[in-house]
């Protein structure tokens, strides 16, 4: 219910006897009504202090019925009044029941009997809504004519009303023309019905005379069928995807080469629109917007260079790493929801500065399912921006210069290998260690020298790995360093894996040459005593023979094949399988 | 203004018993009282007034102006009802009666002669009091009626018009601010043209005919600003025979309201110019549907990306069979608010004076065509529909009747069998004398032989008399 007021009426001048009104009554049900709209406010649907306080305004309400046949109360800035007494007041603007309905021009309100049992939940809403809305969407006066409540009423200061002029009704018409117009038409009539006695054609050419058949209700009158037919088309109306209808309709226009400016216009809506969509959760939408300039921009004759920039600025938009990022919130947060082959048919579209949040996410992330999704859209992505994937070996981030190392050794990147040489000696263990494995994986003969520094590493795991490359590369020139290692202090307090790993490279990559070195630790009993080296030197020599695969260093485990120390003899029973 | 008012409960009940009352009144129609197709009908209706009288202590039905109330319940139109509403009305007013009150202590035996006598035509002269008597002479006891001049005030159509008035130079005014803000690159206020809109729903589901009576407004200002509210208006006044929410209406009113936004991106040369268009101008002005489209994207303020109004704007000049303009490439099936605004467009450009079109027709001449043209590529169901609101012969009408009066037309029947004979200002006596005052003359009147009292001959172009019909009509 919507009346306008007039902008000058204000509470002042009322002739109003407040000793007759409830004041006191009155002022209570707003304190509760404060309560109320707070606790609206505070907390969910089903909580019992927001029950309670509404169940309180209903009270509020019942008791006042019976003094009051509506309540009408005046609004201003800050107070609302009843008569001239003021009934509620607030200092803060932010929580105001009065500001709330101020600033938006509402100046009177009414409540009418019934309202606390059957609207009080609507009305507290539009004021939860009204409150939450932004200065440059709906105001309360929307929200409170799209509720349509019955029972709260409310006058507001009408801005439409400002200057216009009201139609008003002319004269009628002139005695003599009319006289003349009618004459004449009489006599047209007359001439009409006379060729028509005749037969004449000219009769039937009069569409402004009446025929009976005009008449034929058939003609105007919906049949059950037609209702049908309109109830149906009302709700394919009510669920019909608008969006992507005006989409339809941009795409079939920015298809049409002839007219540039109007393309570029597009284009820069859909730059607006697609994040619009993603905010909303509109995944699907958003990749049928790529799929569409995806395909614009291979259709010969579409677009001229500059549409196909202004087209590509939309893709790389979406690509960057602050994008991803948002991407990403929104699938945790839920906004987005999305199954996999929908996401994936998304992420397909992203450009190459996408790689870099991705592969990090896809590093991250718990979600079994999403993490194959971002490795399989990473691994698309850099497939159509190789460079790019090159460039991330350089990334700070040792998460993404670990990742970019193993997707480009997943890939097999062979350009990678100087970037894999510098990422060889990252500041970061688990960057160097990726980076050996890539090394490994790319059999990138470029990183040799620094990876044989990595023989060295201060970090275990990555000496282990640098050792395990270079026996996977078969890579014969470390194998004077391996043998350096074997023969020096370092090898000897490193702990068994070391000592296997640097053993079997060296026994891999030094081949026959390398036999007597490793014949004697396993074998040889050294100085005055007679002492052999440690069990675990031996065990490591013994493997590092198995790798050899000759006469000499069969025969050289086999003299151990029966050695007293149990770690030995078992190491050397394996040699012998796994050259056998 | 007031709104509806009642629970939901007497709502149905108000529809509900509005359906017994047509079905009891076909049965009785076609047969016999004993009939057991009637005796059923009848069983019902009772039944159900029963119910209402005993749940409210009386149910009185009353016709003001386009609605019905059932006690103090406004009972809203819509699709499904319309045509039952219409029947009931068009008897009622037929012999004058405004309203029917049903008391406690009704009996089932009442109501086939009741409903009877509603079905006889109604005297010539005075039917109101010939129906009271013949009432007051049958086994009805607990049915009364009153007359509809006792029903509708005067003074409530006057408000209605005033407030109607309002309502469409606050609207005019505010397409005028649009289109010029639109024209030098300025930010919309988008506040008030929803405003507007809601005044416009507001106006026409409170009183429909007094907003159809602005639309007969023809010089109040430039062509496209009242061409726009027009449009919305018949829009609105459309969804809501179509049973539309009210907030759907509100969709469709705004939506139509802006559906020739993209003009203001058209030189303006062409808009105006007078005559015949070039092809290439033709060519031209065919963009604006697209450049409205594009204009709203322009647009802020709205809750949502406006999505039904865009379409309704690039929409409303494509054919049912898709072709018109814009051209499409992609699938597209114009949306059933677009197709509404193009029926509404289609009506109100027909019967406007445009700078690049021809003569307005007269508005009965327009639905015809609209109607009959499948070249015209219009929803052929939404064009029955406009015609169920605006009748044969829609409000502005100038008629000759067969009396050789001339006459405008001020209200429709409601009564879908009689939409051929409105109610009508007469506004000059056979011999072209303007009269005084216009008179009120219902065309559905009929002498006892079932013959009109008076009918419409011919409908004719006011401008060839030097009228304004709003003249007549809104003061």
């Amino acid at each position: 219910m919507t009346e306008n007021a007039d902008p000058a009426s204000a509470p002042e001048g009322l002739d109003w006897e407040d000793d007759r009104l409830p004041v006191e009554r009155v002022r209570s049900l707003f304190v509760t009504l404060g309560k109320a709209f707070r606790a609206h406010q505070l907390y969910d649907e089903n909580n019992p202090v927001r029950h309670r306080f509404v169940e309180s305004l209903k009270g509020e309400f019942r008791a006042l019925w019976s003094e009051l046949e509506r309540l009408s109360v005046h609004v201003g800035e800050e107070r609302i009044y009843l008569g001239e007494s003021e009934v509620y007041h607030s200092e803060s603007r932010k929580d105001s029941l009065a500001f709330l309905f101020f600033k938006d021009g509402v100046r009177e309100i009414t409540f009418l009997p019934g309202i606390e049992e059957h609207e009080l939940g609507t009305f507290l809403g539009v004021l939860q809504k009204a409150r939450k809305l932004i200065p440059e969407s709906d105001d309360l006066l929307t929200v409170l004519w799209e509720a349509e409540m019955r029972y709260f009423r409310y006058q507001y200061v009408d801005l439409l009303a400002e200057g216009v002029e009201l139609p008003e009704a002319g004269p009628g018409a002139d005695k003599d023309l009319l006289q003349r117009a009618l004459a004449a038409e009489d006599e047209e009539m007359a001439t009409q019905e006379q060729a028509a006695a005749q037969g004449r054609e000219e009769a039937a050419d009069t569409p402004q005379t009446v025929q009976q058949e005009d008449f034929n209700p058939t003609l105007y009158v919906l049949d059950p069928r037609d209702m049908d037919a309109l109830r149906s088309e009302i709700q394919k109306e009510m669920s019909r995807d608008t969006r992507t209808d005006v989409l339809k309709a941009l795409f079939d226009r920015l298809e049409e080469s002839g007219n540039r400016e109007r393309q570029s216009e597009i284009l820069g809506i859909l730059e607006v629109l697609l994040p619009n969509f993603l905010s909303r959760g509109k995944l699907v939408a958003a990749t049928n917007v790529l799929l569409e300039l995806r395909r614009l921009e291979e259709l010969e004759g579409a677009f001229d260079e500059q549409r196909k920039a202004e087209s590509r600025g939309i893709l790389d938009e979406i690509s960057t790493p602050e994008a991803v990022g948002e991407l990403m919130q929104a699938l945790y947060a839920g906004t987005i929801r999305a199954s996999s082959s929908q996401l994936s048919n998304f992420l397909q579209f992203l450009r190459g500065q996408a790689l870099a949040p991705l592969l990090k996410e896809s590093e991250v992330v718990q979600h079994q399912e999403l993490q194959t999704v971002l490795r399989t859209a990473v691994q698309g992505i850099a497939g159509k921006n190789r460079e790019a994937l090159i460039a991330l070996l350089d990334e700070d981030d040792p998460l993404i210069a670990a990742a970019a190392a193993k997707l480009a050794a997943e890939m097999r990147i062979a350009g990678a290998g100087p970037a894999l040489a510098r990422l060889l000696a990252h500041a970061e263990p688990d960057v160097r260690l990726a980076a050996v494995e890539a090394a490994v994986a790319l059999k990138a003969a470029s990183v040799a020298h620094a990876l044989e520094e990595r023989l060295e590493d201060p970090e275990r795991s990555v000496r282990i790995a640098a050792a395990r490359a270079f026996q996977a590369l078969h890579y014969s020139p470390v194998a004077r360093t391996l043998s350096g290692m074997i023969r020096s202090k370092v090898i000897r307090n490193a702990d068994i894996s070391e000592k296997v790993a640097v053993f079997e490279a060296y026994g891999t990559t030094a081949g026959a040459d390398g036999v007597s070195l490793l014949d004697g630790i396993l074998n040889r009993r050294g100085g005055l005593l007679g002492k052999r080296e440690s069990t675990e030197m031996r065990a490591a020599a013994a493997l590092g023979l198995g790798r050899i695969h000759t006469p000499e260093a069969r025969a050289a485990l086999e003299k151990a094949a029966h050695d007293e120390d149990p770690v030995v003899r078992s190491n050397v029973r394996r040699a012998l399988r796994e050259d056998a | 203004m007031t709104d509806s008012g009642g629970g939901p409960d007497l709502q149905e009940l108000g529809r509900k018993l509005l359906t017994a009352i047509f079905g009891a009144q076909s049965a009785l129609k076609l047969y016999p009282v004993e009939n057991e197709t009637v005796q059923h009908a009848i069983t019902e209706l009772h039944t159900l007034v029963d119910g209402i009288v005993k749940q409210e202590g009386a149910a009185e039905v009353r016709v003001v102006g386009d609605f019905f109330f059932l006690n103090e319940t406004r009972l809203r139109l819509d699709l499904s009802n319309f045509s039952t509403f219409g029947a009931f009305a068009g008897a009622l007013s037929g012999h004058g009666i405004g309203a029917v009150e049903i008391i406690h202590g009704v009996e089932r035996s009442e109501w086939a002669p009741f409903i009877s006598m509603l079905l006889r035509p109604a005297a010539e002269a005075e039917p109101f009091a010939h129906f009271s008597e013949r009432l007051a002479e049958a086994p009805v006891k607990h049915i009364t009626v009153r007359p509809s001049t006792e029903v509708e005030e005067p003074h409530e159509d006057e408000e209605a018009l005033t407030a109607a008035k309002r309502t469409y130079a606050q609207s005019v005014k505010v397409v005028q601010n649009v289109m010029g803000d639109l024209r030098i690159g300025k930010a919309v206020n988008v506040r008030k043209v929803k405003r507007s809109v809601q005044g416009i729903v507001d106006q026409v589901l409170s009183n429909e005919s007094s907003m159809v009576t602005m639309t007969t407004l023809r010089d109040f200002d430039e062509y496209t600003f009242t061409h726009s509210v027009n449009v919305s208006i018949f829009s609105v006044i459309v969804g809501q025979r179509l049973g539309l929410e009210r907030i759907s209406l509100y969709e469709l009113g705004l939506g139509a309201l802006f559906h020739d936004i993209g003009k203001q991106r058209i030189d303006a040369d062409i808009i105006n110019k007078p005559g015949s268009l070039t092809d290439a101008e033709w060519a031209e002005l065919r963009k604006h549907p697209t450049e409205g489209l594009l204009l709203l994207f322009q647009m802020h303020g709205f809750t949502d990306v406006p999505y039904r109004q865009m379409l309704m704007a690039y929409e409303h000049h494509m054919k049912v069979d898709l072709t018109g303009y814009p051209r499409n490439r992609r699938e597209r099936e114009p949306s059933l608010f677009s197709r509404i605004v193009a029926v509404a467009d289609a009506f109100d450009a027909g019967t406007s004076v445009r700078s690049y079109q021809y003569e307005p027709w007269p508005p009965d001449a327009v639905l015809q065509e609209m109607r009959d043209n499948p070249a015209r590529g219009l929803d052929p169901l939404l064009v029955k529909v406009l015609i169920s609101a605006t009748g044969v012969y829609p409000v502005g009408t100038l008629a000759i009747l067969d009396t050789h009066e001339l006459a405008v037309v001020s209200r429709v029947n409601p009564d879908p069998d009689l939409l051929h004979r409105p109610t009508v200002k007469v506004i000059s006596d056979p011999m072209g004398f303007p009269l005084p005052e216009p008179k009120v003359v219902d065309l559905a009147q009929s002498r006892p032989d079932g013959n009109p009292v008076r009918y419409i001959i011919k409908t004719t172009d006011p401008q060839k008399y030097g009228i304004r019909v709003s003249d007549y009509l809104i003061s």
